[in-house]
């Protein structure tokens, strides 16, 4: 049987090195990282700076607080980032931000100070789709080979595989994303939203003890997560629920809910569903590797129960940790850069935000 | 209408601020027109609206740009210059 023929990758590596700035400001964090690409081929983190909007517990963030907030913290992030680096922006190539998808204010904040920046200094824009950030972090970080990428945040909920330069959505959700959902419930619940909201819920779902039943809803390859918040909000309501735990009146084993069982339940369902499309997508392209990327995917939980089907096909899950799950300026960097390495630029009439961009809308020419 | 003159510290930063703001289209263009003009130093924003309370939802965004602008240029806007003269070869 004939040796899998390696396409040569079209990304040569560079004949100098290349040194690129990434800002992200797509929903509450804004991150600033600096990245270099060496000759040897090595690539090299030099900074990673992220500043989040944490909301009082019960309250989400509006895109008019959040751009207020990257336009207070953007210059101090920025100049943290080349400080940590040690480079100064005339040092660097391309100055790359978010173009999109995400929340429209924050976005042309970040936005407009990447342009002042690119006129200042002189330096070329590229604009980044977000989720191709994520993935090209986690491939550079984890070194996954060909992985299906399980791509979850606040945001978005997608199962990506790459075919011929192009980022395909196998599967996604049909209404709201899974940390959309998980940070809602915990609003409902009146977590702390310091330092995530998903980060409380998960250190909450480990003191659950019951597992009550919520609408479990995957539609082919895809998922729809609206119906099993909604569930959940109503266990709230339910007469059995105590908000405090276990009051004094109640036995041992009395038929209560408390909000942990509600965490754990919504945690177990919903991170079922996501093990089940990714599973199907896996089976769909034969592929053995699961990348899991997006602030959803620093949950350990989830990376547990990915890893339990993964090894059960033969396969393996590859995930980062918080600094790079999480949204950050070094993604945009990474993904910025490699295309700038094939050519790619953003004109400064060009340099516009927009909140719906498609990730299979990327032509991902540095790869083969 | 409303008209707004910002001064800045030279033609060249009117013109960077001009240009960075202009690429963004107005969030409803069919009520609200906006011109953008550098005259010497100054950035003159020109603002046709049909009520008064559109006239100070587009003026506020605005200047909070314009704020962050100045920001930006006042924070990095000395270093671009100052590395800017070794380059003579």
């Amino acid at each position: 049987m004939p040796g899998r023929v390696r396409k040569r990758s079209p990304l040569k590596a560079p004949e100098r090195p290349y040194i690129a700035l990434g800002l992200e400001g797509s929903a509450n964090k804004l991150g600033a990282g600096i990245i270099k690409h060496s000759p040897d081929g090595s690539t090299e983190v030099l900074s990673n700076v992220r500043h989040t909007y944490i909301t009082p517990p019960g309250e989400g963030f509006l895109p008019r607080d959040t751009a207020q907030h990257h336009r207070e913290w953007a210059l101090t992030v920025i100049k943290d980032a080349f400080a940590k680096a040690g480079v100064s922006l005339h040092d660097i190539d391309c100055i790359c931000y978010t173009k999109g998808p995400g929340m429209g204010a924050p976005l042309t904040s970040v936005a407009l100070v990447a342009r002042i920046l690119s006129l200042l200094y002189n330096k070329p824009l590229v604009g980044v789709n977000h989720c191709v950030g994520h993935i090209e972090m986690g491939r550079q970080v984890t070194g996954a080979q060909n992985p299906v990428v399980l791509y979850v945040s606040g945001g978005n909920t997608q199962v990506i595989a790459y075919s011929q330069q192009c980022y395909r959505i196998f599967g996604e959700t049909l209404d709201i994303a899974v940390g959309n959902c998980l940070d809602r419930f915990a609003r409902v619940i009146n977590l702390s939203n310091d330092p995530s909201p998903g980060y409380n819920i998960e250190q909450e779902a480990k003191k659950g003890k019951r597992l009550l039943s919520l609408p479990y809803t995957t539609k082919g390859m895809d998922i729809s997560l609206s119906g099993i918040l909604t569930s959940t909000e109503a266990y709230t309501l339910d007469k059995r629920f105590r908000p405090h735990g276990p009051s004094a009146e109640d036995s041992e084993d009395a038929d209560i809910i408390t909000p942990q069982d509600l965490c754990f339940s919504l945690q177990e369902t919903v991170f079922a569903m996501l093990v089940e499309i990714t599973e199907r997508a896996m089976a769909h392209i034969g592929s053995k590797e699961v990348l899991m990327v997006g602030g959803v995917g620093c949950n350990e939980r989830l990376q547990e129960m990915m890893g339990v089907m993964a090894r059960e096909r033969g396969g393996n899950v590859f995930a980062t940790d918080e600094r790079f799950c999480i949204d950050n300026g070094i993604m945009i960097a990474q993904a910025g850069l490699l295309s700038f390495r094939m050519g790619f630029e953003t004109p400064l009439t060009k340099s516009t935000c927009t909140q719906r961009f498609r990730t299979d809308q990327v032509h991902v020419a540095w790869r083969a | 209408i409303r008209t707004m003159r910002i001064p800045f510290a030279s033609h060249k930063h009117a013109n960077i601020a001009k240009q960075v703001i202009e690429v963004d289209r107005e969030l409803q263009p069919d009520v609200v027109k906006r011109t953008l003009a550098v005259e010497g130093n100054e950035l003159i924003a020109t603002f046709t609206t049909l009520t008064v309370r559109l006239a100070r939802l587009t003026s506020n965004a605005f200047l909070e740009n314009v704020d962050l602008v100045v920001r930006t240029i006042g924070e990095f806007g000395e270093d671009a210059e100052r590395a800017r003269e070794p380059c003579t070869s």
